[in-house]
């Protein structure tokens, strides 16, 4: 999952990216609304944070600049007023959920996994492909009920093609979504871990919780 | 210091002074130009008059001059009488006694038929007014002959009458302007003697003699003075609020503070020990600042459509609850606005509406209605939010509404949306009630008063 962080406060921002990093995010980063409205219009974003009080543009004028050009991946605002004005004005701007400083982390990212587990149209956090379970919490995955062993690669993999279930990924937005920015790409790496995933979720080959679509991607199927 | 601007009163009077002074002039202008022409048109009248009669007594004597026969006019006998006639011809001319020695020296020649009016001065300088009549005489043999009538009156005795209607005219309308002048200083003191005692009671709030600004002024400042007792009322009750909330944040903090120092001095500083203590001190500091936020005041505010703020409100709490889809019906009179702040009305109905949202099962339902009185000429506005929940029971509705208000209560969590909302409309001198709805869940009534 590619997150895009829109902080001025360095020590925030950088303790956010950590904190993220850590849930196994790949985050895109900036420091000011003009750097960051960029980014969300040039990078493959898939959620953002942003917090409303930012240097030289702000964030209300970044997430409008998004959503006039149709960037509909969601976004969470961190504000530092916990006014109904504040929030109703983000909100209105194009904003899908609010944070109010001070907060703690728990809190920034069971929100930021709400907002993708919704725009992968979702209800609940615990998604379900073909007896493949995975719950978005807790990070935990079963294949009918027992618990299987994932890397932190392979989890993020897996969570992506579940949570977009039923479209089809190709392996360069796989690539671009699950590695960070500078990192050395190749989508044969991916070919690798979709096969280790699957031996793991699958390992007699009965079930084929995800599909290959020749010259197209992958699917993981919708229930 | 600047020079203070001449007072209001001091303006008025010279404006209408020099006013009064212009239609005064003009008035006495016009009166005198009237009575003089009017006085002219009757002198020459009476000379015209005095012309006829000489024609009509005169008759060509034997050496060919026209000459009146007998002399009706007596004055016309008498000399320096003030009214001189004279006849002229070819053949001789003919002069009334009263103008011998007199100097008359009338210069119009007119035409048989013409007339001519002339003013003239006499020998002694005396004004006259005179008139030549050009007439042509028949004579016995059917012949015709041309002779010029004139005749002449002094101007003195009328110019003196002028002088003395003009001094008359002069001395009334002065002493009109000075009695309206008069009557206006005093219906200018007795119309703006509430202006000054408006002064007087600002005077007196300053020095903190009083509080707010005394009843019953005329119908012109009542806005004005209701507004300003509305801004010091809101002003002096933001102030307390202002105070109980520091207090409260200074109280509240200490006891986290207190736990920390004693932590750090048995030197058990380490962070997982001291993590809940930062997480109550946020809290405290989260929860203070909730309270403190609004801050409108009645006096300088316009008036709020209420329609659109409730629509944005109900399209953010769908983004904030989109795991909790709700009906929300906006039920609102079109065109209701009500003067308030728009970020405390949002505060207000933001509260009332999460709290709806919060407890509700899927059906919420706000209803917007102006409230009207007979006492004001604004109305007021009566807002309710009802949902499907379980409802409050009516013993926990006061403590509902008074959560998180004493400093000592605990403030983890939530819970106190709707006594933060209940801080806001008092700010307003309004009310926040809690009833059953009939959806069969709870309704919380804000009653904003009118002015």
């Amino acid at each position: 999952m590619r997150l895009l962080v829109l902080e001025d406060e360095p020590a925030l921002r950088e303790s956010l990216v950590q904190q993220f990093h850590g849930a196994g995010f790949t985050i895109d980063q900036a420091a000011d609304g003009v750097e960051g409205e960029f980014a969300g219009l040039e990078y493959p974003v898939d959620v953002a944070v942003v917090d409303l009080g930012l240097p030289r543009r702000s964030g209300l004028d970044a997430i409008r600049a998004w959503r006039k050009a149709g960037k509909s991946f969601p976004v969470l605002i961190l504000t530092a007023r916990d006014s109904w004005q504040e929030k109703v004005s983000g909100l209105d701007a194009g904003a899908d959920d609010y944070v109010t400083k001070p907060f703690r982390f728990e809190e920034v990212l069971a929100r930021v996994q709400a907002l993708l587990r919704r725009s992968g149209g979702w209800s609940q956090p615990l998604l379900r492909s073909g007896g493949v379970e995975l719950d978005t919490r807790s990070q935990q995955v079963r294949v009918d009920g027992a618990p299987v062993e994932l890397t932190a690669f392979e989890y993020r993999l897996l969570e992506y093609l579940m949570l977009r279930a039923g479209q089809v990924i190709s392996k360069s937005e796989l690539t671009e979504k699950l590695y960070e920015q500078d990192f050395e790409r190749d989508s044969n790496t991916i070919e690798v871990f979709i096969g280790r995933l699957r031996r793991k979720l699958d390992p007699d080959g009965k079930r084929q919780p995800i599909e290959t679509l020749r010259g197209r991607g992958y699917r993981v199927a919708r229930e | 210091m600047a020079r203070a601007a001449p007072s209001l009163q001091a303006r008025l009077l010279v404006a209408l002074a020099l006013l009064l002074l212009a239609a005064a002039a003009i008035a006495a202008w016009s009166l005198e130009s009237w009575y003089r022409d009017l006085g002219l048109r009757a002198r020459e009248d009476v000379l015209e008059a005095q012309v006829i009669a000489l024609i009509s007594s005169a008759d060509i004597g034997p050496d060919g001059r026209l000459l009146p026969q007998n002399l009706v006019e007596p004055r016309l006998a008498t000399p320096g009488s003030g009214l001189y006639a004279e006849i002229l011809g070819a053949r001789g001319s003919w002069r009334s006694p009263s103008a011998v020695g007199s100097g008359l020296n009338l210069a119009a020649q007119p035409a048989a038929g013409e007339r001519r009016f002339e003013h003239a001065r006499l020998a002694d300088g005396t004004r006259v007014l005179g008139l030549s009549l050009g007439i042509r005489w028949e004579l016995a043999d059917g012949g015709t002959r041309d002779f010029v009538v004139r005749a002449a009156a002094s101007l003195e005795p009328w110019y003196r009458e002028i002088a003395r209607v003009r001094a008359w005219l002069a001395t009334g309308s002065i002493l009109l302007a000075l009695f309206l002048l008069g009557g206006l200083a005093f219906a200018l003191r007795f119309a703006l003697r509430p202006l000054r005692r408006l002064e007087s009671e600002i005077v007196d709030i300053e020095a903190g003699r009083r509080e707010g600004l005394g009843p019953e002024w005329p119908r012109e400042l009542a806005g004005v003075t209701g507004n300003l007792n509305a801004l010091l009322t809101g002003e002096r009750k933001r102030l307390e609020r202002y105070r109980a909330t520091l207090g409260n944040l200074a109280h509240s903090l200490k006891t986290p503070l207190a736990a920390m120092r004693s932590l750090l001095e048995r030197g058990q500083a380490e962070p997982a020990a001291l993590a809940p203590q930062l997480d109550r001190m946020q809290d405290i500091v989260q929860h203070q600042l909730k309270r403190a936020v609004f801050g409108g005041t009645g006096a300088t505010l316009i008036d709020l459509p209420v329609q659109e703020p409730l629509e944005q409100l109900r399209g953010a709490l769908a983004k904030v609850y989109a795991d909790k889809p709700v009906r929300v019906a906006l039920a609102i009179a079109p065109g209701t606005a009500y003067p308030i702040d728009p970020g405390d009305f949002l505060e207000l109905a933001g509260n009332l509406m999460d709290n709806a949202w919060k407890y509700c099962r899927g059906e919420i339902v706000v209803r917007v209605t102006p409230w009207t009185s007979a006492e004001w000429r604004r109305p007021g506005l009566a807002v309710d939010v009802e949902d499907d929940g379980h409802g409050i029971p009516p013993v926990e509705r006061q403590r509902v509404l008074e959560r998180g208000v004493r400093a000592d209560e605990s403030v983890a969590g939530q819970g106190i949306g709707l006594s933060v909302a209940r801080e806001i409309a008092s700010a307003y001198s309004g009310t926040l009630e809690i009833g059953d709805g009939r959806l069969g869940g709870a309704r919380v009534t804000l009653r904003l008063p009118g002015r």
